[in-house]
């Protein structure tokens, strides 16, 4: 395990670093280091430290919620497909936003954040509540198809609401299609704020969630609160997605997939799993940014997509080398 | 069911059909409507009927039809009465098929150098290729349900990612001409495409006359189906293979409009019973109806905007589809 605490941060520095370096332009590894250290103002250093860095910060907060939300919504729900994206949580996010753009345009990021995360939150509690009532003890099999159905209900919705409103058309089109580059740096200290919040509330219960991880009667027995446990803990799951969605749009497969690194580097209890969990989103994060920039050169890609390249592979190479995770 | 519940629902496709031709951006009433199919009506009329109407009715009737069947014989292959072929990637894989066909087929000019007849081949093959790499991945010990959803969904993403990096990478007239597609609307209907799936049935029929026997004895399990003297991998394989090449037919011309398989069969279901041949003629009528409703729903609503059909069988089929999984999910699951 100590291999992969060592691994998973040297992935995250060799990506970051990387990222500060390629992209449309080329630089050297003095160039950088002199942007990052001077004050300098020539090209080099204003894209460096204006548009690289920026978008790196981005890449990392966006990268450790997302994997942060998706290992809380696998632990509490005990699913392990849970994910913001594949259930739908992602989508409740855009619908909110793209409602609040359409009724009220130019809202400031707080309240974008704020709303999606509401959306969010209800997304997550509508799934997990039809599939609880369609199964009573809640099967995967449920979960995942309630919450495709729910996406697929809010993204007809949004594409009504886009057609009706042509005028928000093109915002929304940037903003859907999810990107790590000319996002508002305003929202960035929100969302470390959030996440800050939330990995200190998941550390801190990281004892709570180890117990439900048995079955809810003996984590009653253990003095467990379950039911307020799992409400919380997917409070928190939505607003780390929630702010995710409105900093950088809907970007799924990543917190699906680097908890399930995180447990195949052998992390079992909740104190190693949410930092790994962290680590991992962040590399998986970083990973998209810089395929991002390159998979259509000089062109940038959506995030969104490329991380749909990047994580599908991954998803299916878990799922085939660990046949219990869905036995 | 009673035999009135049963006529209705031909009797309410019949008459949204009618509906459908009469109402537009400009009404024409009952008269009319009949006097310009008989040719004995005004000039406007008969060009409006014959060159609008008319087509983009019978298009939203066979794709509809179409997906149903599909939608039914999924569910028999795969004794899930949950899957559908929106969820499996069979409709972003047709999708991802046409954009590789233009890319390849296109000239520097970006203008295409085969004729665009050839499209719904390529989305047939898209299909195939995407509907066999989740077969092939969820065949593992046996399909068991969750695999062959998961793989679907990751499947569907993984595509839909490779149109959106396709759409970007390729000229802008073409996203916009992909992206109306894609939403699923039958209002571009000419009647080319109607004889297109018009076809695809005619090919499809006889299969699904010889299918009907075998689909009744898969409803046993496994090793009951085999003593009655059938073939069950081949079978399922056939039944497959034919839901697939539907979907991908109706797709290639309508685009992406769900649901309609999933909801279908179970409506039919209901109304019909569970032998194959009449559940699937209710299926095919259910299909064609909700289809030609979502379409006329959305011209006498959204008048002058053409709100794709696709998002309104969504709206109407996903909260059917939830109170359905609320009900027997864990029958099934």
């Amino acid at each position: 395990m100590r291999v992969a605490w060592l691994g998973g941060i040297c992935a995250c520095l060799a990506l970051a670093g990387l990222g500060l370096h390629l992209g449309v332009r080329v630089y050297a590894p003095g160039q950088v280091w002199a942007a990052l250290t001077q004050d300098g103002r020539d090209t080099a250093s204003i894209i460096i430290r204006d548009l690289r860095v920026p978008r790196m910060a981005l890449a990392i907060v966006v990268g450790a919620a997302l994997g942060l939300a998706g290992l809380l919504m696998q632990s509490v729900t005990r699913n392990p497909i849970a994910e913001p994206g594949l259930l739908g949580v992602n989508a409740g996010a855009a619908f909110a936003v793209v409602v609040l753009i359409t009724l009220a345009p130019g809202a400031s990021f707080v309240t974008l954040a704020l709303v999606a995360a509401f959306g969010a939150l209800t997304a997550a509690v509508l799934v997990f509540g039809l599939a609880y009532a369609a199964g009573g003890r809640v099967s995967p099999v449920q979960v995942l198809l309630a919450g495709v159905t729910v996406a697929a209900l809010l993204v007809a919705g949004l594409q009504v609401l886009i057609i009706l409103n042509e005028a928000v058309l093109e915002e929304l089109l940037f903003w859907l299609s999810g990107s790590f580059a000319d996002r508002p740096v305003t929202g960035l200290w929100l969302a470390i704020g959030a996440l800050t919040l939330g990995v200190a509330l998941a550390l801190a219960f990281s004892g709570a969630l180890d117990v439900l991880q048995t079955d809810a009667a003996t984590a009653t027995s253990l003095g467990v609160p379950v039911l307020r446990l799992r409400f919380g803990m997917l409070a928190v799951a939505a607003l780390l997605a929630g702010v995710s969605v409105a900093l950088a749009g809907p970007v799924a497969f990543l917190g699906l997939v680097a908890p399930h690194l995180a447990r195949l580097c052998g992390a079992v209890r909740h104190r190693d799993l949410i930092p790994l969990s962290l680590i991992f989103g962040v590399a998986l994060g970083l990973a998209a940014d810089l395929v991002a920039r390159f998979i259509l050169f000089p062109t940038e890609a959506p995030i969104s997509a490329v991380m749909a390249l990047l994580g599908v592979p991954l998803l299916v190479t878990l799922l085939r080398r660990n046949r219990l995770l869905l036995a | 069911m009673t035999l009135t519940a049963k006529a209705a629902a031909p009797v309410g496709v019949l008459l949204i059909a009618l509906f459908a031709v009469a109402i537009g951006s400009s009404f024409m009433p009952l008269d009319r409507v009949i006097a310009a199919l008989l040719g004995a009506g005004s000039r406007a009329d008969g060009v409006i009927l014959w060159n609008i109407r008319l087509p983009r009715v019978l298009l939203a009737a066979l794709s509809g039809a179409a997906l149903a069947v599909a939608g039914l014989l999924l569910q028999r292959a795969t004794r899930n009465p949950l899957a559908a072929p929106s969820v499996l990637g069979i409709v972003d894989g047709a999708a991802v098929g046409v954009l590789v066909f233009f890319l390849i087929f296109s000239n520097e000019a970006n203008a295409l150098v085969v004729s665009v007849h050839w499209q719904p081949l390529a989305a047939i093959g898209g299909a195939l290729v995407f509907a066999t790499t989740v077969g092939v991945l969820a065949w593992q010990d046996a399909v068991s349900p969750l695999r062959l959803l998961l793989y679907g969904v990751a499947m569907a993403a993984f595509a839909n990612a490779i149109v959106t990096l396709m759409l970007i990478a390729g000229p802008a007239f073409r996203a916009c001409l992909a992206l109306i597609w894609l939403a699923g609307s039958v209002h571009t209907a000419d009647w080319r495409e109607v004889g297109l799936l018009s076809l695809a049935w005619c090919l499809a029929l006889p299969v699904l006359a010889v299918l009907i026997r075998p689909l009744d004895q898969l409803r046993l399990d496994d090793q009951s189906a085999q003593s009655t003297g059938l073939n069950v991998a081949r079978t399922r394989a056939a039944a497959l293979l034919v839901s697939v090449l539907m979907t991908a037919a109706a797709v290639s011309v309508v685009g992406g409009i769900g649901f309609v398989g999933l909801i279908a069969p179970h409506a039919a279901r209901l109304l019909y019973g569970s032998g194959a041949g009449p559940q699937m003629a209710g299926a095919a009528c259910l299909g064609a109806g909700m289809v030609m409703a979502s379409d006329l729903l959305v011209r006498a609503a959204f008048q002058p905007l053409e709100v794709p059909a696709g998002a309104v069988t969504a709206l109407i089929g996903a909260p059917y589809f939830l109170t359905l999984l609320i009900r027997e999910g864990h029958a099934h699951v």
